[in-house]
């Protein structure tokens, strides 16, 4: 008799242990299918940012864009808003894109070009407040007794990626009275500078941080993945 | 290729020339057509913006390289221009004259045009200048080519 009880007990504690088995791998096999799922999601979401990065704009679109920044160039030139000049600057507009479609925009980049824009507006400002700090600085330099001028060329490594980011960064500096970007060779600055002062607001990187924010490098276009990524994740909760 | 300058068959690898020309040879050029298109109202005509028109063609050859340039303009095209420019200056001139004017008489050119003849004039002074300006583009961009490569170029593309 207690035998039988301890057989039932054994057999059915072991049904319990096989239910239990039993669901926890379910639970695992769904987190596991979630999971992959998610991950699925995610990479086609980053390969979608990396093809629409590598992408090059149709013939099309590219000749359509050159077409109208060039046409507003032309108005903001001419002056003459009569059918006549309006017409040869349609044909000649026309002419020149066709001529260089693939020359303005040769790297179509990740970022939203308006976002860019934007903050590139809101960057000029500050470069103006920069420029006149330092004029004012080489203006004391100039006058004082020359103590403090000690030319230098330093070289420092960038994080930034794209062509136009390192130009920009390299006209910022040169546009800044007392230094001047000599070259850019594989991401490294050659910067020559008039005193010790410059240089060192040079290496801060302030400038270089702000050409980042601008369009969107270094660590700001993972914030903005991570950002695009959010309505994923809540949907798939 | 023997005697051909190495700066003009390879691209410049400097990343600010590069991208700055690249930004800015397509205003170049717009520039260059409203010089010449508004030569009747404010300074400008057909040599001065053929000048900056082959300005930015040669600006295109420093920094991207013989070859790129040579793609969009051959020598061929090149040499086309250059005299279909004094083509249509002596070929205006002539219409004028055999419309019973003097030679490049542009009040003529109204008889074909019917627009009246001050504007007659004004058109066929932009077809003058427009003229001008290819044969002055040409031109300028096939010394410069010349003097880059040293006269190789011509007996290359024969070969090709």
């Amino acid at each position: 008799m207690e035998v039988t009880i301890l057989v039932q007990a054994t057999d059915e504690s072991f049904e319990i242990l096989e239910d239990a088995r039993e669901r926890s791998r379910n639970v695992l096999d769904t987190a596991a299918r979630l999971t992959s799922e998610v991950q699925s999601v995610q990479r086609k979401r980053v390969e979608a940012i990396f093809k629409g990065a590598r992408q090059t704009k149709t013939e099309i679109t590219r000749f359509a864009a050159t077409f109208i920044i060039l046409f507003g160039f032309w108005l903001l030139l001419s002056g003459h808003y009569d059918l006549f000049h309006i017409s040869i600057g349609l044909l000649c507009c026309g002419l020149v894109s066709y001529g260089t479609h693939d020359l303005l925009f040769a790297n179509p980049r990740a970022g939203d070009m308006r976002v860019i824009v934007k903050r590139f507006i809101a960057y000029i400002p500050w470069l103006f407040y920069q420029i006149i700090l330092s004029n004012m600085h080489v203006a004391k330099l100039a006058l004082g007794s020359g103590d403090l001028i000690d030319p230098k060329i330093v070289k420092f490594k960038t994080k930034l990626e794209s062509d136009i980011s390192m130009v920009t960064l390299a006209n910022s500096i040169t546009l800044t009275p007392g230094t001047i970007t000599v070259d850019i060779r594989d991401g490294v600055y050659y910067v020559h500078g008039v005193s010790k002062q410059v240089l060192e607001d040079v290496m801060t990187g302030e400038m270089e941080d702000r050409v980042a924010h601008i369009f969107m490098e270094a660590d700001h276009v993972y914030v903005q993945d991570t950002f695009d990524m959010a309505p994923v994740f809540v949907a798939l909760k | 290729m023997t005697g051909v300058n190495d700066m003009m068959t390879k691209q410049s690898d400097d990343v600010i020339v590069k991208t700055l020309s690249r930004l800015l040879i397509p205003f170049m050029q717009v520039y260059a057509l409203y010089v010449l298109a508004h030569g009747h109202y404010s300074p400008g005509g057909g040599f001065q913006g053929g000048v900056i028109l082959g300005a930015s063609i040669i600006l295109f050859v420093i920094t991207f390289g013989l070859d790129n340039a040579l793609r969009k303009i051959s020598e061929r095209l090149n040499t086309i221009m250059c005299s279909s420019g004094v083509f249509i200056y002596a070929g205006i001139g002539v219409l004028c004259l055999i419309l019973g004017g003097n030679f490049l008489d542009y009040a003529e050119l109204d008889k074909i045009l019917h627009v009246g003849i001050a504007q007659a004039r004004s058109l066929g002074i932009l077809g003058i200048e427009v003229g001008v300006a290819i044969t002055v583009m040409g031109a300028s961009l096939s010394i410069f080519l010349d003097i880059a490569t040293g006269g190789e170029l011509s007996s290359k593309e024969k070969k090709i």
